[in-house]
């Protein structure tokens, strides 16, 4: 009898602990704990147009494939699921956010239930112009060559962002093939998905040897599993010069023959030409952008800064959308800086993050924004030193479009001498006004933790707080959340010797 | 196994110090030792004129704290020993540093060094990791770039004429390491695979003239001679770098004999002959290109598959050990699909985590018996 009650009392704990984890998620819990009415109404208009965008994708999916269809892909690519936790994310990417920065937070939302469906529609609605390609290259390029494209490590990245747990099952899967566990999370994720057949084969790859050691030996298997022709695109080492430039518009010209001859797609110069306008545009004001983000308090910050580049540079570039996404982010900026309201009131730490985001548990600066005032106000994702490309000829927007890979965000880092990781730290530091540096510790990256020791004494040297905080980019079992969460507050504790908001 | 050869001995004492008898004989002769850690540095180019090519190791490394606080303890303890060593100063003789972007981790040494040392001469040679017409000519004109420094930094001749001189030496001494290799088809080859890979080793840490005549001297001493053909298996070494020969006695301690090395530091096809077509720059970039079989290249998987294929045809290989230095990426990725590949054709496999140096000998053992008995030896 003590065994029934016993069984009883634990699954109506379970059955509480669900409740409580339904309703923490709900929108309605939401709406109830917004700042003001203003923004649950914000929310909720943008949470019904991200609703009519997934509803307009079902709707176009099921006439392109069939509900048979529908069920196969959800059957062969289980993680999609996944994606219906995306309201969650911008719930919990918004939460205790305010006026203009919330709704910062809602233009992204929008952007990104967008960008996925659109990512979908590429990868599934037309599997015979269909092609792989690595994660550093963007896919603007190719779709002026009238070809559907996805990076293969996309969802690797983007599906812990939505639930931590979500690409456990594949690291593991490869780590039992034989991967070594020390190697980066995300290739190890993206052979797991490949393995169990979890993402659409296509035509062709195009890979390269970026970003690192694992993401680009990885493609060895990939090829093979596949059994798809591949073209390898190789940045030079040093990439700042002309002959490095000249030889890389070489290796992308013999890409387009490549893919010319193993896929229909064609290279549509006018096409490619207003992609790179689409771009320049994005650039011209994220620029604007940045230089409001000057200011003390920043206007605007967090993810709004980051992640949006992080999308519209990576996964959507190229697009009008993506540079009016950035406009509307932009305009909120300016006006919170023309009515000198800061994104946030608490604004006592402004701080660069440097690496990789924590991808699996990106919560976290809003739980360092909201307890101790830190601010992100930009990372080295998204940091860069882009020009405009130069539209006149074709050979000049390759040569633009060249710059912007072999300048891509942990590309110039993580490949190339120490200056371009180090240097690139101390001048974003000034640019921005900055409090103090987080650096992304992620295990897996070697190339970045062999600098740790140099980019310590030198920060010391010039009186920089640093926290390298040590996690893993998209596997919580190697450094929990907890443990993260500790290391900021001893790293608050101690060295900047500030209290929690509230103390 | 054969009786042991006294001959041996002189490799085994050249290689328990960073800088060995030879290095230090050509140092105070005036010669300038340049050191260098990767395959794909063209040997040839480093012997021009006074010049000898010395490649690092860190022989009896007993730590790497220091190294690790810059350059982090989840780095392969190969990058991290030889920065221990040159932190420690064990490599005072050397006068210049050339580096390829072998890996991630490599180029690493080639930055802090720069940090912490500020060497007069430290170079990286931008090698392509893949292999054409257009990425020839970009690694022809790489290897231009670095013999003009060298030339402008030490006074040194790297004329084509030097160069061409050169090349023929290294060919000498490629041809007689080769000769001794292939003594090893035999089916009672005369000498171990430790013992072979002590002669290698020795060559790549010493200058190349006075290492030659041992070298030579030994294959007098070999070529007609059998071994006691007490084996139970012929076993070929993949991997990539492994520098301690005591790694490959252990596998020999349980019965197998290592009869072909096809890792970095191995001789096949590490160490062959550079084929001298017209410009000597561009025919040691095109050897550079064939003499090394590493992952990093991104386009030739096959190739070195097959060159394990055809290579345990070719020595009647039972089985093959393949060797991974811990936190080395490009192999441990490559792993998965290369033993995968390998047991498809049918070639037994036994894949092996290590450290740079050689530790874990009872686990070492234990493996290697288990699967020498799986081969039904």
């Amino acid at each position: 009898m003590n065994d029934i009650v016993n069984k009883v009392q634990e699954k109506m704990g379970s059955l509480t602990d669900l409740m409580k984890g339904i309703w923490d998620d709900s929108l309605i819990e939401y709406l109830v704990h917004t700042p003001t009415t203003k923004d649950a109404l914000m929310h909720l208009k943008y949470w019904a147009v991200n609703q009519a965008n997934v509803l307009n994708f079902g709707r176009k999916l099921v006439s392109k494939v069939g509900l048979m269809g529908v069920k196969s892909i959800l059957e062969n690519n289980p993680w999609i699921l996944y994606l219906l936790k995306s309201d969650t994310l911008v719930r919990r990417l918004a939460k205790g956010k305010t006026g203009r920065y919330h709704e910062s937070i809602c233009v992204l939302g929008e952007a990104l239930h967008l960008g996925i469906t659109e990512l979908l529609e590429e990868m599934y609605f037309d599997p015979s112009r269909l092609v792989i390609i690595e994660d550093m290259l963007p896919p603007d390029l190719f779709q002026a060559m009238g070809l559907k494209v996805y990076n293969l490590e996309s969802f690797g990245l983007f599906l812990p962002m939505l639930a931590p747990d979500s690409v456990l099952a594949y690291i593991d899967e490869a780590e039992n093939a034989g991967v070594n566990p020390d190697s980066c999370s995300l290739p190890r994720a993206t052979i797991g998905m490949v393995k169990k057949g979890h993402l659409p084969k296509g035509l062709a790859i195009v890979t390269s040897n970026l970003p690192c050691d694992s993401g680009m030996s990885a493609y060895s298997y990939y090829r093979r599993a596949f059994n798809l022709p591949i073209y390898h695109l190789d940045v030079p080492f040093n990439f700042y010069d002309e002959r490095a430039e000249d030889f890389f518009v070489k290796d992308l010209k013999d890409m387009i023959a490549f893919l010319e001859q193993h896929t229909p797609g064609r290279m549509d110069w006018d096409k490619f030409r207003e992609m790179c306008i689409n771009r320049n545009r994005m650039l011209e004001v994220e620029l604007e952008l940045w230089d409001m983000l000057r200011v003390r308090p920043a206007p605007l910050a967090g993810e709004a800064i980051w992640l949006s580049h992080f999308w519209h540079y990576v996964v959507t570039p190229g697009k009008e959308s993506s540079a009016n996404y950035m406009k509307i982010l932009a305009d909120l900026a300016a006006a919170n800086l023309e009515e000198n309201t800061p994104a946030t009131i608490n604004e006592n730490y402004r701080t660069l993050l440097w690496n990789a985001p924590f991808f699996q548990f990106i919560d976290i600066f809003n739980w360092a924004e909201n307890n101790y005032g830190i601010t992100i106000l930009m990372d080295s994702l998204s940091y860069n030193h882009y020009e405009p490309i130069d539209v006149s000829t074709p050979e000049s927007m390759l040569k633009g479009w060249g710059r912007v890979v072999m300048q891509g965000p942990m590309v110039r880092h993580n490949r190339g001498p120490a200056e371009n990781y180090i240097d690139d730290l101390f001048r974003a530091y000034k640019q921005f006004d900055i409090d103090m540096v987080w650096v992304a510790n992620h295990v897996g990256c070697k190339s970045s933790q062999s600098l740790n020791g140099m980019m310590r004494e030198q920060c010391r040297a010039k009186g920089i707080p640093l926290l390298m905080l040590d996690y893993d980019l998209i596997d919580p079992r190697i450094v929990s959340h907890d443990s993260m969460l500790r290391q900021v507050e001893h790293f608050m504790d101690n060295v900047m010797k500030a209290k929690k908001l509230g103390q | 196994m054969q009786k042991k050869d006294k001959s041996f001995q002189i490799f085994n004492q050249l290689l328990e110090s960073p800088q060995n008898s030879l290095v230090q004989e050509a140092a105070d002769s005036g010669r300038i030792p340049i050191a260098y850690t990767c395959s794909f540095v063209p040997e040839a180019l480093l012997m021009a004129d006074r010049l000898f090519p010395v490649r690092l190791t860190a022989p009896g490394v007993a730590g790497t704290e220091i190294a690790d606080n810059y350059l982090s303890c989840m780095l392969c303890s190969y990058t991290r020993s030889i920065f221990e060593y040159t932190l420690d100063d064990c490599y005072d003789l050397i006068r210049g540093w050339v580096f390829v972007p072998s890996c991630m981790q490599m180029p690493r040494v080639y930055d802090n060094l720069n940090y912490l040392k500020k060497p007069a001469f430290n170079h990286i040679i931008d090698v392509p990791r893949k292999i054409n017409d257009a990425t020839v000519g970009w690694l022809t004109e790489e290897l231009g770039i670095l013999a003009e420094k060298l030339q402008n930094t030490f006074g040194v001749d790297m004329s084509d004429t030097s160069l061409r001189k050169r090349i023929d030496d290294w060919n000498h001494f490629a041809g007689a390491i080769q000769a001794l290799g292939l003594l090893r088809k035999k089916n009672t080859p005369p000498l171990s695979g430790s013992d072979f890979h002590s002669v290698v080793m020795a060559g790549l840490t010493s200058p190349k003239d006075l290492i030659l005549p041992h070298i030579e001297t030994l294959y007098r001493k070999l070529e007609n001679q059998e071994g006691t053909g007490k084996y139970r298996a012929r076993l070929m070494v993949v991997g990539g770098h492994l520098q301690d020969p005591e790694f490959i006695k252990i596998i020999e301690s349980q019965g197998g004999l290592v009869v072909v090395d096809r890792f970095c530091t191995g001789s096949i096809p590490g160490i062959s002959p550079v084929i001298l077509n017209g410009n000597p720059l561009r025919s040691l970039a095109e050897h550079c290109f064939a003499k090394t079989l590493c992952p990093r290249m991104m386009d030739s998987f096959d190739r070195r598959l097959e060159t394990i294929i055809e290579t345990v045809k070719e020595y009647q290989v039972d089985g093959v050990v393949l060797e991974i230095l811990k936190f080395c990426d490009l192999w441990g990725v490559e792993a998965m699909p290369l033993v995968s590949a390998l047991r498809n054709e049918g070639i037994p496999v036994l894949k092996l985590e290590r450290e740079y140096r050689t530790s874990g000998e009872g686990q070492l053992r234990t493996r290697v018996q288990a699967f020498i008995e799986s081969l039904g030896k």
